[in-house]
């Protein structure tokens, strides 16, 4: 039985970050509540504590999916189906579209939202290796006012983020990435439809003359939470895009991800299979 | 027990009642409208069984709360039958073998119903998509994606 609870369903936002303005962890917003009310009805530890809930999912200043300087600004509280069917996002940020599409299932996209996932920051949270390779910024207000950071820096731990009780994820913000970068998205569940993610991978190239000049590489549930790859993107740029090289890079990322999270049970299968995923994304990518 | 005062139109009539603010959207329609053809089957979104229209769009009633329904407009399966009469999805369903055990079917229903208001004449990879988030142990899928095709098929013939 879902304990005793709240519900405030606020106007604006003005209302919304009011209403939290205390600071008071036990008031929490809930947006498309596709993790918090299954995490109520199964008594997860992690919700138990909600005193009130904060309903955000139809502010209007969280729904608008809009041009703003040289990218785009997503309202934190856009749902997957919005993000998934946006002619811009499928246009310019289409891993981002394409790991939309991936989640869940109708239902779920319909309610979920882009916020929401990387909020409860679960590791396999599929729109986080995207929007790490769109290095995407976010926007954070509170009743005292706002501040935008790197979403990698707001990222802590598994369910862990930066946000404070008192604050609310607005916007997130992407930068379009400069000419002539490419990419791809892959995801490995146990099946197609309301699969969680075992494997995500998030790559954006950049192929001139036959060089690797610059890439961008990201992971999700393989590794704690969704997370870069700093130094095996160093070591790749500059490579000639040969598929030696490719399986080089490939293999480093197996190396990587182990580092992270230690021998697993289920290692013998996923370490070959993300080394072999990963080949197949940049060979694709990057020899076509 | 919180209480909160919820409206919303459901199945076309406007509807205002007092409930705990703990409910989910699915234990309104069922405990206090008795629409018991909305299931509950896993109650974290993952069967699909409790899906019902919510602005038009499929959703999964275990996962909304009552309050989050204020000001929506809520179709259930219930709605679907005119007088009696099942509607042509319905009809499809059962002539084409899509309903075995029926405890998916309602969600089934309204799955296939939110993808033909959106997209009347869907490929068949289209309707798979739409059905992706209802789970059925009974038919191995293919009656009930035919029963939709037909429909859509049945929809152009008559020109719409």
């Amino acid at each position: 039985m879902r304990h005793d609870f709240d519900f405030v369903k606020p106007a604006s936002l003005r209302e919304a970050l009011d209403l939290i303005s205390e600071g008071n962890p036990a008031t929490r917003p809930l947006a498309g509540g596709t993790d918090i009310i299954a995490g109520l009805q199964q008594n997860a530890p992690r919700f138990t504590g909600i005193q009130t809930l904060v309903d955000i999912h139809n502010l209007p200043e969280l729904k608008a999916i809009r041009e703003a300087g040289n990218g785009i600004s997503i309202g934190g509280a856009a749902t997957f189906s919005e993000i998934r069917n946006h002619p811009l996002i499928r246009e310019k940020f289409p891993l981002l579209a394409k790991a939309a599409g991936t989640i869940g299932s109708v239902q779920i996209r319909n309610r979920a939202t882009l916020a929401g996932n990387f909020v409860n920051n679960a590791p396999c949270a599929d729109s986080v290796p995207p929007l790490l390779v769109y290095e995407a910024e976010i926007k954070i207000q509170s009743a005292h006012g706002e501040r935008k950071i790197p979403l990698q820096d707001f990222l802590l731990k598994p369910y862990r983020t930066q946000l404070q009780p008192n604050e609310l994820v607005t916007e997130i913000l992407l930068p379009r990435p400069p000419a002539g970068y490419s990419g791809d998205f892959y995801k490995l569940g146990r099946r197609r439809g309301v699969a969680v993610s075992r494997i995500t991978l998030a790559v954006l190239a950049k192929v001139r003359n036959n060089l690797l000049e610059d890439i961008r590489i990201s992971s999700g549930a393989v590794t704690p939470i969704g997370l870069r790859f700093p130094e095996l993107e160093a070591l790749a740029r500059g490579k000639p895009v040969l598929p030696d090289h490719l399986k080089e890079i490939a293999r480093k990322l197996g190396e990587q991800v182990l580092d992270k999270t230690g021998l697993r049970w289920s290692t013998p299968y996923k370490l070959p299979v993300t080394q072999q995923t990963f080949y197949g994304l940049l060979h694709r990518i990057c020899i076509k | 027990m919180k209480k909160i005062e919820i409206q919303f139109t459901l199945n076309g009539e406007n509807k205002s009642l007092p409930v705990d603010a703990n409910l989910r959207l699915l234990d309104v329609l069922r405990d206090h409208f008795g629409l018991i053809g909305t299931k509950e089957g896993c109650g974290i979104g993952e069967c699909g069984a409790c899906t019902v229209l919510m602005n038009g769009k499929a959703a999964n009633s275990c996962l909304v709360l009552a309050g989050q329904a204020q000001g929506a407009e809520i179709i259930t399966v219930e709605h679907l039958a005119k007088e009696g009469q099942l509607n042509r999805l319905q009809q499809n369903f059962l002539e084409s073998g899509a309903v075995q055990c029926g405890f998916c079917t309602p969600g089934m229903l309204m799955s296939a119903t939110a993808l033909l208001m959106e997209n009347p004449h869907p490929e068949e990879a289209e309707i798979e998509e739409a059905i992706a988030g209802n789970l059925c142990r009974c038919t191995g899928y293919k009656q009930i994606v035919q029963a939709v095709k037909n429909t859509a098929a049945e929809s152009n013939r008559l020109g719409s």
